[in-house]
């Protein structure tokens, strides 16, 4: 660094009306360069050989906030070490700063000049004792670009205006700003020569405005010792800063990610707090079926959880389970305004969830259902061993004692779908998928191959019993379904064949592990080919598959090869999915976007889970019901959308989370019967968690839980307890965000307050 | 006038820039800095210094910065630091070990209070809690004085007779902060001033410790030794001054700065900046006829005991500022003082400035016509009492 200023330039006569020693003071606030400019003025008059002194009024050295700068300028060595209390030249760089007394001490005969966009006669009152210039320099600064386009520097400009104004030789300008590397501002300080507007003095006589008092003041200080709370300083420090923070909730990745649109994060946090009623009352608001859910959901929140980056994500599953488990907790039913009636064919997940939430609104809801028993795939698709029907049964009961009608064993046809659509106010059609996919390959038809799904429902209604070896094609979760039952059911040995890598497999990824310890074997990256036997299936063909090109769900296309491997088996189980298809709808009816058209006219018959998304899972279907029927209610009233709770515009990310903030504590996991029993029968699997601890886990992602890190990192000690969370003390906030970066869970953000700083 | 304009933080830097230059025919010069408010614009000008043979580490902590130091000094280097406050507290421990070990580093203080409660303005009590642990100690009063004085204080604190590290004070803000025309010497003419350092303690090449364990008889032989060594730097300092003159063509101020004392009855004493304000405010009485004159102590440590004595010899009323406070006391200087003065005079204690307040002319104008008033000294007066 270069010692910034050498004067080379001769003594130079002193304009009339300067008289020596002379003292300058500029008011300006912290950003705006005021200490520069004062350094700026030193210079003028150190070219032109006077002693100077120059210093800062320093101490809120922060954007926006009222600093003063000094400038002595004298004959010979200045002794004066105090402050400027009564000055001859006054620079006020920001008109706002005239609120604050910038007059004190300033004697009638004083020069002041001020950057202002008024014109000058609007300062005629304010300096009718003095001589004043006014010159808008933060336009012309903006002009020149000086400074960003928030905050305008205008030190290096108003040098130009005050050069006119005192009559100074124009040629220490140039010299000045050459001298500091800041000729790029010269044009601007020159724009500002020509533009100031200088008025002079309408009256004298007046007595100077008593300089602030040079003691500290009599206001009485509050000790130290004694007085338990942080005491806040007499500065209202709150009006230097240009941000201040503030408490807003995010939206957590598990509630983003949920099917069901479950608020996860205010359930684990009340499960924390308060017991399971209080937190099964958050639960039921958007889940029909959490005992169901607890246990077969394939927890997209867990794969979001941003707790798995760092430790492992919290085992929300299993706390929804928990949860549903030890809860006796049923909504209670309210009354709508306008009672109507809806008939929704198929009591499976989504019919359950959609009548649910039209009962729970106060509506009527019938569900006609073609098998014996509602549930549908809960019932009968997926095995005892994962959903014990009393656990079904557990979270029927609590949506029949809304008092849901039902009319089962009947399926609906065509023609009674017309029907229904007449008599309703409006239909919903749950009928899920329809048949299931094959596999396309010789063979195909010979006995002994068979749908894993009406295997798994025999499994469950007539017990029966399979021997030798079974093969399961397959990656999904009946695939695992149909494994494990055909285990426990007496087959000798069980493999499933899968066309990709494991880990695309749309199964369950705990299950999958499961089936493993069980002793069923994974084929991946292999495809049936063909099947051969005489009269029943005795050999299965499965070529090896290579991975292609990514496709559309963004995993590899398979590739079969021409390498094949023969396997002998005595059962094949297919378990290839189901199709999309509507075949219950009449001729003229036209499916679009969630509903039924005829013609243009949109029917009141809308379609929910599978058989609307084809997305697949229980808790798909549930979300998708659920969020059906708030559009019909909606429509139907033709009001609102009913809103999400829990979700609010930006997702947290992991990045987002102060790690830091947490201790390693590994996630809960659950309680299983030992392997050797679980083949035996059909006893449930997996016992669940042993307790709700885990749910300490939760990093509560976006949403304050009132952990005090914001009041005990605040430097300045002014953010407070309050009925509701916190209180900062704003007038006294410096803006310096450090609650904002330390708290742990991004439940606050920094709000921009004023480009320029100054008032809150 | 004529000058470089320079804020005293950069004065000093520029100063010790020119003196570690000045050792490139030596063992070079090695810093280790760390920033603190309103030091850190010391600190930032020497690291953007480039400096033949030279070095400056930028490290954790002021206790580290010392530790460099302590170990470019003792490997032969010429060394400097500059810190503030708080962070002298936390260079304590290393300030003690570089006096004991009778290492010849320079080290500037913005003298700022010392926290919590936070407060970044002026007060001389950081300075003065290191008052006893052996290290030479100046007050400035101007930008010039503080670039003089930290060259002068390499070749006081090299000098074989002295050898010891020197602090140079300046009040934060007040001097730190505060940009004036400063003459600046070339390096030819620092080059003649400062001779190539020689710290005859200096490590050779066989690595070994520095102050192990010794016994209570060494210990007191040290301290003996440590003792006579400061006061000798009392008289080496007029030396130094001598020299000074010699190679710059201006006068370095001495331990004390005397102002029109040879007829005054009433005399305000005082540290630092205050001193050139107690000059304007005896200025304007004694054209109202009061016999006053001003007395700025300049060298703290060694005390100057006989430049204070016939300074003040014969003198009734002693107006004492102290920007500092001994809790429980009073002033440092004042308790001090009163060791020095006539056993008649009365020395009263007027607390000043402390925390930052701007210390006025008609601040001292209050003290005068107190001091003026009292028959007998009473306890040490806040100014907020006035």
């Amino acid at each position: 660094m270069e010692p910034w200023y050498e004067s080379k330039l001769s003594p130079v006569a002193l304009p009339d009306g300067i008289t020596l020693p002379l003292e300058i003071r500029v008011h300006g606030r912290g950003g705006q360069g005021g200490v520069t400019c004062a350094k700026l003025i030193a210079a003028l008059y150190a070219g032109m050989g006077l002693a100077v002194q120059t210093f800062g009024d320093y101490g809120s050295e922060r954007s926006g906030a009222p600093v003063q700068a000094f400038t002595r300028v004298d004959r010979t060595r200045i002794t004066n070490r105090n402050k400027i209390y009564r000055p001859d030249h006054l620079l006020v760089l920001d008109p706002g700063l005239l609120e604050t007394p910038v007059l004190s001490g300033v004697a009638p005969g004083a020069l002041i000049l001020l950057n202002a966009t008024a014109p000058p006669e609007a300062f005629a009152d304010t300096f009718r004792h003095f001589r004043y210039a006014v010159v808008d320099a933060t336009e012309i600064a903006r002009e020149q670009g000086i400074g960003s386009s928030s905050v305008v520097i205008i030190n290096t400009t108003i040098i130009g205006a005050y050069l006119r104004l005192l009559g100074l030789p124009h040629e220490l300008l140039r010299a000045a700003f050459d001298k500091l590397g800041l000729l790029g501002d010269l044009p601007a300080a020159e724009l500002a020569y020509q533009r100031v507007q200088i008025r002079e003095t309408a009256e004298s006589g007046a007595a100077a405005a008593q300089p602030a008092a040079f003691s500290a003041g009599s206001a009485e200080v509050t000790p130290i010792a004694g007085v338990a709370q942080d005491f806040p300083v007499d500065l209202k420090t709150g009006l230097w800063s240009n941000l201040s923070p503030g408490y807003r909730n995010y939206t957590p990745p598990c509630n983003a990610a949920c099917p069901a649109g479950n608020d996860i994060v205010a359930f684990v946090q009340a499960l924390k707090k308060e017991g399971p009623e209080a937190t099964a009352a958050i639960l039921l608001r958007t889940q029909a079926l959490p005992a169901v859910c607890g246990r077969v959901c394939p927890a997209p929140c867990m794969n979001d959880c941003n707790r798995k980056a760092f430790d492992g994500s919290v085992n929300i599953r299993s706390l929804e389970r928990w949860i549903a488990d030890h809860s006796e907790l049923s909504l209670p039913k309210e009354t709508a305004a306008e009672p109507r009636r809806f008939a929704i064919v198929g009591g499976g997940p989504a019919g359950l969830s959609a009548a649910y939430q039209l009962a729970l609104r106060g509506h009527h809801a019938t569900i006609h259902e073609a098998a014996a028993k509602l549930g549908g795939v809960l019932r009968y698709g997926i095995p005892e061993f994962r959903l014990p029907a009393e656990v079904l049964d557990r979270d029927l009961s609590r949506i029949l004692a809304l008092g849901v009608q039902t009319v089962c064993d009947r399926p609906v046809t065509s023609a009674e779908l017309t029907r229904l659509a007449s008599e309703y106010d409006a239909v919903l059609i749950c009928t899920g998928f329809g048949a299931p996919h094959t596999l396309g390959v010789s063979g195909e038809e010979l006995p002994g191959v068979e749908q894993g799904l009406p295997f798994l429902e025999r499994v469950k209604s007539t017990g029966e019993k399979v021997s030798g070896q079974v093969v399961v094609v397959g990656g999904g979760n009946s695939a695992i379904d149909c494994a494990r039952s055909a285990l426990r059911c007496g087959a000798d040995s069980v493999r499933i064949v899968y066309r990709r890598s494991r880990e695309d497999m749309p199964a369950i990824v705990e299950e999958i592990a499961e089936a493993e310890q069980e002793g069923t074997r994974l084929m991946t990256r292999r495809q049936p080919v063909s099947l051969s036997g005489a009269d029943r299936v005795t050999g299965i063909t499965i070529a090896e598959v290579e991975a292609g090109a990514p496709d559309a769900s963004g995993r590899c296309r398979p590739v079969v090869t021409e390498r094949t491997t023969e396997l002998t088996c005595d059962l094949v189980l297919l378990a290839l999915g189901q199709v999309n298809e509507r075949e219950l709808l009449p001729r003229d009816w036209e499916f679009k976007e969630g509903r039924i058209y005829r013609g243009e006219s949109a029917l009141p018959v809308w379609l929910a889970g599978d058989c609307c998304t084809g997305e697949g899972t229980v808790t798909h279907a549930i979300g998708n019901a659920r969020r059906t029927v708030l559009r019909m209610l909606a429509e139907l009233a033709a009001g609102p959308l009913e809103a999400q709770p829990g979700v609010a515009d930006q997702v947290v990310a992991p990045a987002q989370i102060r790690f830091s903030a947490f201790e390693v504590d590994p996630p809960g996991q659950d309680r299983h019967i030992p392997i050797a029993q679980a083949r035996q029968g059909f006893a449930e699997f997996n016992l669940g968690l042993d307790g709700p601890q885990e749910a300490q886990r939760c990093f509560s992602c976006g949403q304050c839980t009132q952990c005090d890190t914001c009041l005990i990192y605040c430097p300045d000690g002014i953010i407070y307890r309050c009925d509701d969370g916190y209180r900062v003390d704003l007038e006294r906030c410096k803006g310096c965000g450090m609650c904002v970066a330390e708290c742990p869970r991004c439940a606050m953000e920094m709000h921009e307050k004023n480009a320029q700083g100054g008032k809150p | 006038m004529k000058g470089e304009l320079l804020s005293a933080n950069h004065a000093a830097a520029l100063a010790a820039t020119l003196a570690a230059r000045a050792n490139r025919f030596g063992r070079g010069f090695c810093s280790g800095v760390y920033p603190i408010t309103p030091s850190t614009e010391c600190m930032e000008f020497l690291c953007n210094q480039v400096i033949e043979k030279g070095k400056v580490v930028r490290v954790e902590s002021e206790h580290s910065a010392m530790g460099v130091c302590i170990g470019a000094s003792a490997a032969g280097a010429r060394s400097f630091t500059a810190t503030a406050s708080n962070g002298l507290a936390y260079m304590a421990e290393n300030c003690v070990a570089a006096a004991s070990l009778r290492l010849p580093i320079v080290l500037t203080v913005a003298n700022r209070t010392m926290g919590p409660p936070w407060n970044i303005w002026a007060d001389h009590g950081d300075a003065l809690m290191l008052r006893d642990l052996g290290l030479i100690q100046f007050y400035c009063a101007d930008n010039q004085e503080v670039f003089d004085t930290v060259l002068a204080a390499f070749r006081l604190a090299e000098d074989p007779r002295v050898l010891m590290p020197v602090m140079v004070c300046m009040e934060g803000f007040i001097l730190s902060h505060t940009v004036a025309q400063t003459d600046v010497p070339s390096q030819e003419q620092v080059d003649a001033f400062l001779p190539p350092t020689r710290v005859p303690q200096q490590l050779g090449s066989t690595p070994h410790s520095l102050g192990q364990m010794e016994l209570p008889r060494q210990t007191e032989a040290h301290r003996k030794q440590h003792h006579e060594a400061m006061r000798a730097a009392g008289a080496v300092l007029d030396e130094v001054r001598a020299e000074f003159g010699r190679h710059f063509d201006r006068e370095l101020p001495g331990a004390v700065v005397p102002y029109r004392m040879g007829d005054a009855e009433t005399v305000i004493v005082s540290l630092g900046t205050m001193g050139l304000t107690a000059e304007r405010v005896v200025d304007s009485l004694r054209e109202r006829g009061q016999q006053v004159g001003a007395l700025r102590v300049r060298l703290f440590r060694p005390f100057p005991v006989a430049d204070l004595r016939r300074q003040l010899a014969g003198k009734k009323r002693i107006a004492v500022l102290d920007r500092d406070l001994s809790v429980g006391l009073g002033g440092i200087l004042w308790s001090e003082l009163r060791g020095v003065a006539d056993p008649g005079a009365l020395v009263q204690n007027y607390l000043t400035g402390l925390g930052g307040g701007d210390v006025c002319p008609e601040h001292l104008e209050r003290i005068v016509d107190d001091v003026c008033s009292r028959s007998e000294a009473g306890d040490p007066v806040f100014l907020e009492e006035l």
